[in-house]
């Protein structure tokens, strides 16, 4: 029976392991533990698991040389520090030393697997979100319009949050917030129960508040992780008023990003936004008092307007009405003025007819009158004794007294005959 | 209608109606002095009115400013 030394086993052990194995394999495998040395060497575990029982698991070095240009480049490419817990696709060589027994040396990661491995259980948790239902309950609701009582949560000593708390109290507006913080551990494993535990104590009084505000901010740290889980997720989801995260970083959203109701990428984002939001209500009632202003001048020089009008209208009109009266009285009274003068004429004519004929009947019954006269008085004259006497005639007389008849005489009386020219007396023979 | 129970509104309407039945009814002069009695206290109304709100509203807004 051959004996071996066990540095003699080891040996062979690793010269087989030499002859047998590639220089390298790419493995899939999540970081059990992870330490480092004084030097900066990275010691780790890495293990594989289905479910919680442990399937295979070996010791795994990285060199600090590699560790310094790994990391960071890892970090870069998916926000995520190499920690325990992350499942990573290594370039490993397999080591086996004498004293330290078989070891895998890690040279490379690749990080498109670990970016593939996240958004892999990125997309199962936002299914699971929405399957529950409540992946949009905190996005419906509306933003308050003047959100001024925030409740923070943060690390008190954070550069985000103390820019944050500058920028709204020193806001060049002047706007007032009352803000409440709540302490939280930020970032590593604690954070998620932390930040949890902050959100239950802003529930606690949450009428107090008109949002919450998530920041985290400064530093170079890029570990999210703790915004990329369920139990932070769905606290955000399900709170009861909005809330903003401001957790600063450049890439992709985080899940609480996506649940919250506003996700902005800095602390200091979030304070403009809050700033910019009230200032933009303030323009608003500004703009609406403008229009007021300029709908109650137009109203009112519309007034005015019309007023004048109507006063205008209704001196023209009532003028005119007066005057068509006026107009009417004029015509009536030519009317009557013309009746009149006609009727004066005519009048006139009948006066003057009057006259004429009263003329004419006065002369002709004058000369009637006259030739009656005339007649009489040639009557009268014919009549005359002494015109008698004239023509032959005589009168008789006896003793004076006139005789008319042959029989007052008898014989033998003495007559006196009056003549034209004297008398004579003579005597009755028979 | 007494002068406290007039409103703007009510005296612009009378207004109107004052000028539209002077327009079609033809009134006589002695409805028509009436009428014209009555539409310039109205006018007078309405721009007393229209006057003292304008000053109200130059007040109110010189307060905010």
């Amino acid at each position: 029976m051959e004996q071996l030394s066990l540095l003699d086993l080891n040996k062979r052990i690793k010269d087989c392991l030499k002859h047998n194995l590639d220089d390298s394999y790419w493995v899939i495998s999540e970081i059990g533990e992870m330490r480092f040395n004084q030097k900066g060497h990275c010691y780790l575990e890495l293990v594989e698991k289905r479910d919680d029982e442990i399937l295979a698991k070996n010791k795994a070095t990285i060199w600090s040389y590699t560790y310094r240009n790994l990391s960071g480049w890892f970090e870069s490419l998916t926000g995520q520090t190499l920690k325990p817990g992350l499942k990573i696709l290594s370039n490993v060589v397999v080591s086996h030393h004498e004293v330290y027994g078989l070891s895998l040396n890690i040279k490379d990661i690749d990080a498109s697997y670990t970016l593939g491995e996240r958004a892999k259980k990125r997309l199962e948790i936002l299914n699971r979100l929405k399957e529950d239902g409540i992946s949009d309950m905190n996005k419906d609701i509306l933003l308050p319009l003047v959100p001024q009582r925030i409740a923070i949560i943060a690390s008190s000593t954070s550069a985000g949050y103390l820019d944050f708390i500058t920028q709204l109290e020193h806001n060049t507006a002047g706007y007032a917030f009352r803000i409440s913080h709540f302490e939280a551990i930020m970032q590593g494993s604690e954070a998620e129960e932390s930040i949890i535990k902050a959100i239950l104590d802003v529930n606690t009084h949450v009428e107090q508040y008109d949002l919450l505000v998530i920041i985290r901010g400064g530093g170079a740290t890029l570990d999210l992780e703790c915004f990329d889980t369920y139990g932070l997720a769905s606290h955000i989801a399900q709170f009861p008023i909005p809330v903003i995260t401001g957790i600063g970083h450049e890439r992709d959203e985080t899940i609480a990003d996506i649940v919250a109701n506003t996700s902005l990428k800095t602390p200091t984002a979030v304070a403009e936004f809050l700033i910019s939001g009230i200032k933009e209500f303030e323009e608003s009632i500004d703009s609406l008092f403008a229009e007021i202003h300029d709908y109650v001048k137009n109203t009112l020089k519309e007034h005015q307007t019309r007023i004048e009008y109507l006063s205008k209208h209704i001196k023209y009109i009532s003028e005119n009405t007066l005057k068509s009266n006026s107009a009417k009285l004029s015509v009536i009274r030519k009317g009557i003025q013309s009746a009149a003068i006609g009727r004066k004429k005519i009048l006139e004519t009948l006066v003057h007819n009057y006259i004429q004929s009263i003329k004419l009947n006065t002369n002709r019954y004058l000369e009637l009158k006259n030739k009656d006269l005339r007649n009489i008085s040639e009557s009268i004259g014919l009549l005359d004794p002494k015109n008698v006497l004239k023509r032959g005639y005589s009168i008789v007389r006896l003793r004076n007294k006139i005789i008319k008849s042959a029989r007052d005489l008898k014989e033998g009386d003495l007559i006196e005959s009056e003549f034209k020219d004297g008398r004579k007396s003579s005597k009755i023979l028979n | 209608m007494a002068k406290n129970d007039l409103s703007y509104q009510k005296a612009m309407d009378e207004l109107e109606a004052i000028v539209k039945k002077i327009e079609q009814n033809e009134p006589d002069v002695d409805e028509l002095n009436d009428m014209v009695i009555r539409a310039v206290e109205l006018v007078k109304y309405c721009k007393t009115k229209l006057k003292t709100t304008q000053e109200q509203i130059n007040n109110n807004l010189e307060e905010l400013d």
